[in-house]
């Protein structure tokens, strides 16, 4: 595959309120791009794997930077940076799971320019795909991942459906566990959507990781109060401990009745095409104590109905530890 | 064929078959929609007979077994067209699990058809022969059972429906199932053929589809769709649309 050194020839809107970008987002729809720190955007253009017709740079937009507290909890802008999240003191007395997740995230050079909603919405990682073929989710009609001699080590486990390219983000996990709520705006309006409910499957979109449209623009997160200050854990495991993506991560909420596990949500990464709610470990660990006991008792559910690929199997083991750890105490 | 087809590269670089061109979509579409109101303007203008009436004594023409088949045919392709196609349009949900299970059923009613058609009645009936193609040309000839135009649907819809299950049942074993797992041991350029096939022969069924609905709901062969809902059709309808020669169904109660 070509890649250049150069960018392709594209143009390049810098707008300064988020009604223009608005309008830009409507008026170029699937052949625009948005683009917050570009760490997913600028590989897909020099590899001319992606060849959009206008960038709409939203970095110059105040409105969609920066943290503030709202009637029931927190509001993340579009744009704020990881690292702005890694150091914000009410997201780590309250969502430090969150910190957590965005602290994993990439290398401290990405993390500094990488906003919240690019780690959300960045495209699917799995390398036949960003090559440039014609697979399923590239509009194609077949899976190069998925085939007797596929390079698939680190492809989905649950939820394919075609495509078995995984959910990269990090900070997503930990957003579906905090019941976080994506606000993505377009010139029609506003609408709010459940975590759970923005990333999207390859059984219903095969060539696109969420529901925002193309004249949408995920423009904040809230996460509501029910989560505050509650037990947390965040793991990651990637083959380097920095500028990698999960091969498997948990996100784990957890509110606690004395000692005892009174709810709890538990999300994996790296396992399927969305983050992955554990929904029969959280069941399970309803009631019980953090203990060793506890973690093997749930920790075996984590990777029931799982169906791995030629040389992904080690995920189910690995999710099972994970699950394990979180729920030792 | 660029109007027709979609290409790509495949992994080694080299421009297949990716599958048919979806504008055509609209093409087929609008062409049927011009075609339907061309049949209706020049029926319009043309001098009509008292029609038939439907009291009196009925005789039988299709069995209910036949009946049950051709709309379960009729329900299993309306799903698959819409399983099918509302996604490419942008209409977008968790289709293919609902696709395939429609494809199944369609297969198996298809095939049920086949075996009762060739062992039980009487394939001929069904099929055009030198002395059908008299009937456009001359008023005075009257079709058996069906008529020409019938059987030319008919054959239209069989072919399009085998080629479409033929190439739908290899698309099958390259997803995952209840039953297997799926294999990507096909050449692209054979897949991207395939594609081609399946999106091609839809296309072509979604075309005669909107004829047979447009002939099925006309005033002067709404009789046949009654036919087709209850079994028979009059004494004075058989009379007046079929030669007693060369179709002599029995009475009915």
């Amino acid at each position: 595959m070509a890649s250049f050194d150069v960018m392709p020839d594209v143009q390049l809107y810098q707008p300064a309120e988020l009604d223009d970008a608005l309008n830009l987002a409507e008026r170029f729809g699937d052949s625009g791009w948005l683009v917050g720190g570009g760490q997913d955007t600028y590989g897909w253009l020099k590899d001319r794997a992606k060849n959009p017709q206008a960038m709409i740079e939203l970095n110059g937009i105040d409105a969609l930077s920066g943290i503030s507290e709202t009637d029931d909890g927190i509001e993340i802008g579009a744009t704020t940076t990881l690292r702005e999240i890694i150091r914000d003191e009410r997201i780590n007395r309250d969502y430090s799971l969150l910190a957590q997740a965005a602290g994993r995230v990439a290398s401290p050079q990405i993390r500094n320019v990488g906003t919240l909603a690019g780690n959300l919405v960045q495209d699917a990682r799995c390398w036949y795909y960003r090559r440039g073929l014609a697979c399923y989710r590239a509009g194609g009609n077949i899976c190069y991942a998925d085939g007797p001699e596929s390079m698939n080590r680190e492809h989905a486990v649950f939820g394919a459906s075609r495509c078995v390219a995984v959910s990269p983000s990090d900070t997503a996990t930990a957003l579906v566990a905090l019941e976080a709520r994506m606000i993505a705006e377009s010139t029609s309006g506003r609408r709010s959507i459940a975590a759970e409910d923005f990333f999207v499957g390859p059984d219903t979109h095969i060539t696109q990781m969420t529901s925002l449209k193309d004249d949408e623009i995920l423009v904040a997160v809230r996460i509501p109060s029910k989560w505050a200050g509650k037990r947390f854990y965040f793991e990651k495991v990637a083959d380097r401990d920095v500028w990698d993506f999960a091969l498997v991560s948990v996100a784990v909420a957890m509110s606690m009745d004395g000692d005892t596990i009174a709810d709890s949500r538990f999300v994996c990464g790296g396992v399927a095409c969305t983050p992955h709610r554990l929904t029969n470990v959280e069941k399970a660990a309803r009631g019980k104590a953090l203990s060793e006991e506890s973690a093997e008792a749930v920790a075996g559910l984590a990777s029931a109905g799982a169906k791995p690929l030629n040389y992904n199997h080690f995920k189910l083991p690995l999710m099972e530890n994970l699950v394990r750890r979180a729920m030792r105490g | 064929m660029d109007f027709f087809a979609t290409y790509k590269n495949d992994i080694w670089g080299r421009e297949v078959l990716r599958g048919v061109s979806w504008d055509l979509l609209w093409l087929v579409i609008v062409a049927a929609f011009i075609a339907i109101a061309a049949h209706a303007v020049y029926e319009a203008t043309q001098k009509r007979e008292d029609r038939p009436s439907s009291d009196g004594p009925k005789v039988s023409r299709h069995e209910m077994i036949d009946r049950a088949g051709h709309w379960i045919m009729a329900i299993s392709i309306f799903a698959l067209l819409i399983t099918g196609v509302l996604p490419i349009i942008g209409i977008e949900f968790a289709w293919l699990e609902l696709h395939w299970i429609a494809g199944i059923v369609l297969t198996a009613i298809v095939a049920f058809h086949i075996v009762r058609s060739v062992v039980v009645k009487k394939p001929s009936e069904m099929w055009i022969s030198g002395s059908d193609l008299k009937e456009p040309f001359d008023d005075t000839v009257k079709p058996g059972k069906y008529s020409v135009a019938q059987k030319g649907m008919h054959a239209a819809v069989t072919v399009l429906t085998l080629l479409v299950i033929a190439s739908g049942i290899i698309m099958f074993a390259m997803i995952d199932t209840p039953w297997w797992e799926r294999s990507n041991s096909m050449s692209e350029a054979t897949l991207g053929f395939v594609f081609f096939i399946h999106g091609l022969t839809t296309l072509g069924l979604i075309g005669v589809i909107c004829m047979h609905i447009y002939f099925a709901l006309r005033p002067e062969k709404l009789f046949y769709t009654r036919s087709m809902i209850k079994g028979w059709i009059s004494r004075d309808e058989l009379k007046a649309n079929h030669d007693p020669q060369r179709w002599t169904p029995d009475e009915t109660p």
